[in-house]
């Protein structure tokens, strides 16, 4: 029996009523005997506190079962006010339940007079633990959503239907150099607005009004208080209530003006770096143009030698002449093409079949192929096309092939390897020699530049892989070497994949 | 094989003329020649021989970049000229730029670009060229 028939109820239909009415709504009841100092606890009560039905509470243990500290202090106050004082109370308090949970209870108390003497407090004990921790749950979120409006980097804010501000945020404030009380002062939010863009979104603003839109983004431009242009990301959304009648906006706006300003740096600096490469590439093919006539004359002089007065041919210093005009000519032709691959800015490339095109070189080669006893082995598929222009197609795998007979070893006869692989969109060509091979821990950094030559070799001009980069390049694709000294070298030329569907 | 009788020779370069001067005596390549050293100086005077009918050359080797007026200046100019003899026009010069090369063959009275330097083997097989037009 939850409840002592004697005190409250009469019946047991009044009691079982009770006991009904305590279960559903989470409420027991309890009831101190001032004169007996007995504490009577209803089952329900019990069942708050976790305790089993055959407890038998007492005045200190139940104060106990408060959280030490604020709540057990508050509900001892108050506990005694009520006996001394007779002052109800009713409170919302934590306790720790008998298996050691945390509660939100609310007690209830109330003295109970006989004949002007304080014979009973009666009370109730409620278990308010979920909806406690539910409306303080809801109460966190608010704050720390109002914190996250309060002190965004984003300038934030709300607006009446009007377009009057109701409230602004920090950020928006800063931005804008104006105070809270100042803004919200203002007549409408287009206030703000950059003159040539008041009008920047209105018709959105209308629509999202409408109904038609629920938000929207547009770039526009404000003016700050002291004058100042910021160019902005305003997002703008409608909020509406449960019946979707529109509410208010809330706004957002993204201050751009450091990222444009840094753009338009980026920019202008582009410009002149673009015009610089351009300048000196129109030097480099100037250069080289005047260098080429300087060369055609001088080895045109030295023809007329030859031809005409042989005999001062008859020492040491005219073949060195000679051999000298030939590589100055080597030279300023290399320059030249290397100056013509970089100043073509829009190269149009076709599918080329690669298989096709190495056959293609290798027959053009074939005299230093039988010379150099090189064994070529080529395994790709007949159908793959890469993208490329023929010219400078023929003349990257040729520079690669030449490349590995240069650099062969003297000892045993050269082999190389040619594979390919199709990896997102690329084609890999990967050609394997075992010649020399280059220290690349030495010279990988010099090994596409311009005039580097990695071996003491009579042909060694250097200047070849810096073009083959600089083609392979202009047409889409990379370059990637691995080698190791006397085993060999592997490059891995990376071209653009035409797929024919 | 018969040479050309006159050639006319349209460049600025001294180091390329005096050196064609010489390759074009040991050649054989023609009888006789004209030097020019740019396009105006070069169509003042030919406007003139054409006009009078008098030697007329055969075959006029034109490089491209001259102060004044250059080679393709010159060409517009004297592909109006009307003459009573075929005269064959090679464009001679440094460049290799694909643009130059290119431009030379929308040229109907160009008959080839070459590239300097030149050789006597190149003025040997220009005269063939020739020959084999003019006969």
């Amino acid at each position: 029996m939850a409840y002592p028939p004697n005190s409250l109820s009469n019946t047991s239909t009044d009691s079982v009523y009770l006991d009904f009415i305590q279960k559903a709504a989470s409420i027991g009841t309890w009831e101190y005997d001032t004169k007996l100092l007995t504490l009577h606890w209803a089952l329900e009560t019990k069942k708050i506190h976790e305790l089993p039905h055959d407890y038998v509470p007492n005045l200190e243990e139940a104060l106990n079962f408060y959280k030490a500290g604020k709540n057990r202090d508050t509900i001892t106050k108050l506990f005694s006010e009520c006996i001394e004082n007779l002052k109800s109370f009713d409170v919302e308090l934590q306790i720790t339940t008998a298996k050691g949970n945390d509660k939100w209870i609310r007690a209830i108390a109330k003295p109970f007079i006989e004949n002007g003497e304080l014979v009973k407090v009666l009370g109730l004990f409620q278990d308010i633990d979920q909806k406690t921790k539910i409306s303080k749950e809801l109460a966190a979120k608010e704050a720390l959503l109002s914190k996250i409006f309060d002190h965004a980097s984003i300038g934030k804010g709300t607006l009446d239907l009007e377009g009057k501000w109701l409230k602004v945020n920090n950020s928006l404030c800063e931005m804008l150099n104006y105070t809270e009380e100042e803004l919200l002062k203002l007549q409408s939010f287009k206030a703000i607005s950059h003159p040539e863009d008041k009008h920047i979104g209105l018709d959105l603003h209308y629509k999202m009004l409408d109904g038609d839109i629920n938000n929207f983004q547009v770039e526009k431009r404000y003016i700050s208080k002291n004058g100042k242009v910021i160019f902005a990301l305003l997002s703008s959304a409608l909020v509406k209530d449960s019946r979707g009648i529109p509410q208010f906006i809330i706004i957002q706006i993204n201050d751009l003006t450091q990222i444009k300003k840094a753009n338009q740096k980026i920019q202008h600096l582009l410009n002149i770096k673009e015009h610089q490469n351009k300048r000196l590439l129109n030097f480099a093919h100037i250069v080289s143009h005047n260098l080429r006539s300087h060369s055609g004359n001088l080895k045109m002089l030295l023809d007329i030698i030859k031809t005409d007065m042989p005999e001062s041919m008859d020492n040491d210093v005219f073949p060195m002449l000679d051999l000298a005009v030939d590589q100055l000519k080597e030279t300023v032709e290399s320059l030249n093409e290397v100056a013509t691959i970089n100043i073509k800015n829009d190269v149009i490339v076709e599918p080329i079949n690669l298989l096709k095109s190495f056959e293609n070189v290798l027959n053009c080669i074939t005299g230093q192929i039988a010379e150099s006893r090189a064994k070529i082995n080529i395994d790709i598929e007949p159908d793959i096309h890469v993208y490329a222009i023929t010219a400078y197609l023929d003349s990257i795998l040729l520079n690669f092939i030449t490349n590995s007979i240069k650099y062969k070893k003297s000892n045993i006869n050269l082999e190389i390897d040619i594979q390919t692989t199709i990896q997102q969109g690329y084609v890999i060509i990967k050609i394997k020699d075992n010649g020399l091979g280059i220290d690349l821990k030495k010279h990988k950094e010099k090994l596409f530049g311009m005039y580097k030559t990695f071996h003491n070799h009579k042909d060694a001009r250097g200047i070849g892989l810096f073009i083959t980069k600089n083609q392979v390049e202009a047409i889409g694709g990379k370059i990637e070497v691995d080698s190791t000294v006397n085993i060999g070298t592997t490059f891995y030329i990376h071209l653009k994949h035409y797929e024919n569907n | 094989m018969k040479t050309i009788d006159l050639a006319c020779i349209i460049d600025d370069d001294q180091v390329y003329i005096f050196a064609i001067k010489r390759m074009i005596k040991l050649s054989n390549f023609c009888k006789s020649f004209m030097i020019y050293n740019n396009g105006a100086e070069a169509l003042d005077n030919l406007k003139a021989i054409i006009d009078a009918g008098k030697n007329i050359p055969d075959v006029i080797l034109l490089d491209i970049n001259m102060p004044i007026m250059d080679g393709w200046q010159f060409l517009d100019e004297f592909i109006k000229i009307e003459a009573s003899k075929l005269i064959t026009v090679y464009m001679v010069s440094s460049s290799i730029d694909p643009v130059d090369i290119n431009k030379a063959k929308t040229y109907e009275n160009v008959s080839n670009y070459i590239v300097k330097p030149i050789s006597i083997e190149m003025l040997n097989s220009i005269a063939e060229e020739i020959n084999g037009t003019i006969l």
